[in-house]
């Protein structure tokens, strides 16, 4: 086929049926006053490229958009895809959590290979689902984009209108230092439930690792289980506490003067009670302190201090940041 | 920069493009021959914008178009309809008082030197 039938082709191919043959005799006209008596090849081509791609031309017949989603509808997507993707990934968090935490005190398996098949699983749906959410939502602001017309091409406000100065009104007006963001809660919201999965879960991760011919094997545990155990009632409240106040931290949106104070109570509740288990002086694992000697010939005593030390350099930082972040939601809660 | 002198200029040209057109059509033209009307008037017109514009012009009622099949090629001719000739005055007079206006501008302005 020559080119200049070609050419009309991939013009008319993106057209609609009614429009085609017209624009396609049209097209062939023009081109051939274009061109000379004899025309060569080279002739063609120049007369093609003056009238552009031709899938720039057949857009331009049509009043079709070039775009999935044009300026007038870009703002209310962008923002219903936010709503959609974290709503989605929190409910899908919650569902996972509440069928998978049964999982963890009754499996058998070794808790490491545990955890790092539930974070994958849990990685894994997590992407699932906001690949859905984004898909859903694109794909009914295509439609929208094709179907509503408005009179003009101004973006349209989430009230479906055009927007009014009286639109600010709906807004609460968070200076940007003030703003608790979605990621400060998921944080807040991570620490606990990471705390307490390692808590109950201790005597089986938490300790030394030696490389031998099976892989990773679990030798000798840090703390002692049983210690741990005693205070368990009082590490529930304060992580049921800390989940509260990350709720709290979402709905409330920015520090307040009475977050704040929830904060730090929250924040002294832990570091006391860190400083009590601390000080107890069956925290350890019988054997750690043996195993430890062993390992660097030290004598058991030393260890002993290296472990006291370790203790409460750990105790001290905690207290540190626990002030530097009570101290900031105050200071964030004086922000006007 | 002369990159960003052509952008402009076509931004310039487009907004003028509906008018120039009308303004030929009182005798029937078929695209091509619009186009060297065009210009011969030193307006270099971008064709993939103008027969898409034609269309346009016709679905807005503001030319007509017929088909002639009797030359050794057909070829589609538009003219200017009432309706047109109407909205062309209109609009001719709406572009010389947007003139006279960027003239005061332009003229008031000695701050760029060569005008």
């Amino acid at each position: 086929m020559d080119r200049i039938s070609l050419y009309i082709q991939e013009v008319t191919r993106r057209l609609p049926e009614k429009m085609r043959e017209d624009i396609s005799l049209e097209l062939r006209s023009t081109i051939l006053d274009m061109l000379p008596e004899d025309f060569t090849k080279n002739d063609v081509d120049q007369v093609l490229d003056k009238l552009g791609n031709p899938a720039v031309l057949a857009s331009r017949y049509q009043d079709q958009p070039m775009h999935l989603i044009g300026p007038k509808f870009y703002d209310m997507y962008i923002t219903v895809l936010k709503m959609a993707l974290m709503i989605s990934v929190i409910v899908s968090i919650v569902i996972f959590s509440t069928e998978k935490i049964g999982i963890i005190f009754e499996s058998e398996a070794s808790p490491l290979v545990l955890i790092s098949k539930l974070l994958g699983e849990a990685i894994w749906i997590l992407i699932n689902t906001g690949i859905q959410s984004f898909f859903w939502v694109t794909i009914v602001f295509i439609i929208i984009e094709r179907t509503v017309k408005f009179p003009d091409d101004t973006a349209i406000s989430l009230s479906g209108k055009k927007w009014v100065p009286s639109d600010l009104d709906s807004i609460p007006y968070i200076p940007l230092k003030k703003k608790i963001t979605i990621g400060e809660v998921v944080f807040s919201l991570f620490w606990p439930v990471l705390f307490i999965i390692l808590y109950l879960n201790a005597a089986n991760i938490i300790g030394i690792y030696q490389q031998d011919s099976n892989g990773l094997q679990f030798t000798t545990p840090v703390f002692n289980q049983d210690t741990l155990m005693a205070y368990l009632v009082i590490v529930i409240i304060l992580v049921g506490l800390e989940v509260f106040g990350a709720i709290y931290k979402a709905i409330a949106r920015q520090w307040t003067f009475k977050l704040a104070v929830s904060n730090i109570i929250i924040n002294i509740g832990s570091t006391v009670f860190l400083i009590f288990i601390a000080s107890n002086p069956n925290l350890m694992h019988a054997e750690f302190a043996p195993y430890m000697a062993n390992l660097l010939d030290q004598s058991i005593q030393s260890i002993n201090i290296a472990i006291t030390w370790i203790k409460w350099f750990t105790v001290a930082t905690v207290i540190v940041t626990s002030g530097i972040d009570s101290y900031n939601g105050f200071r964030k809660a004086k922000i006007k | 920069m002369t990159d960003l002198l052509a952008p402009l200029t076509t931004e310039l040209r487009r907004g003028t493009l509906t008018l120039a057109v009308l303004s030929q059509l009182n005798t029937p033209q078929y695209g091509y021959s619009l186009v060297q009307l065009l210009e011969k008037s030193g307006i270099m017109i971008d064709q993939s914008t103008l027969y898409p514009l034609l269309r346009r012009l016709e679905k807005q009622k503001l030319v007509t178009s017929i088909w002639d099949t009797e030359q050794s090629r057909p070829r589609k001719y538009y003219q200017i309809s009432n309706y047109g000739i109407d909205i062309y005055c209109q609009l001719k007079a709406e572009w010389e008082k947007m003139n006279e206006e960027l003239r005061a501008l332009l003229e008031g302005n000695e701050q760029y030197g060569s005008d």
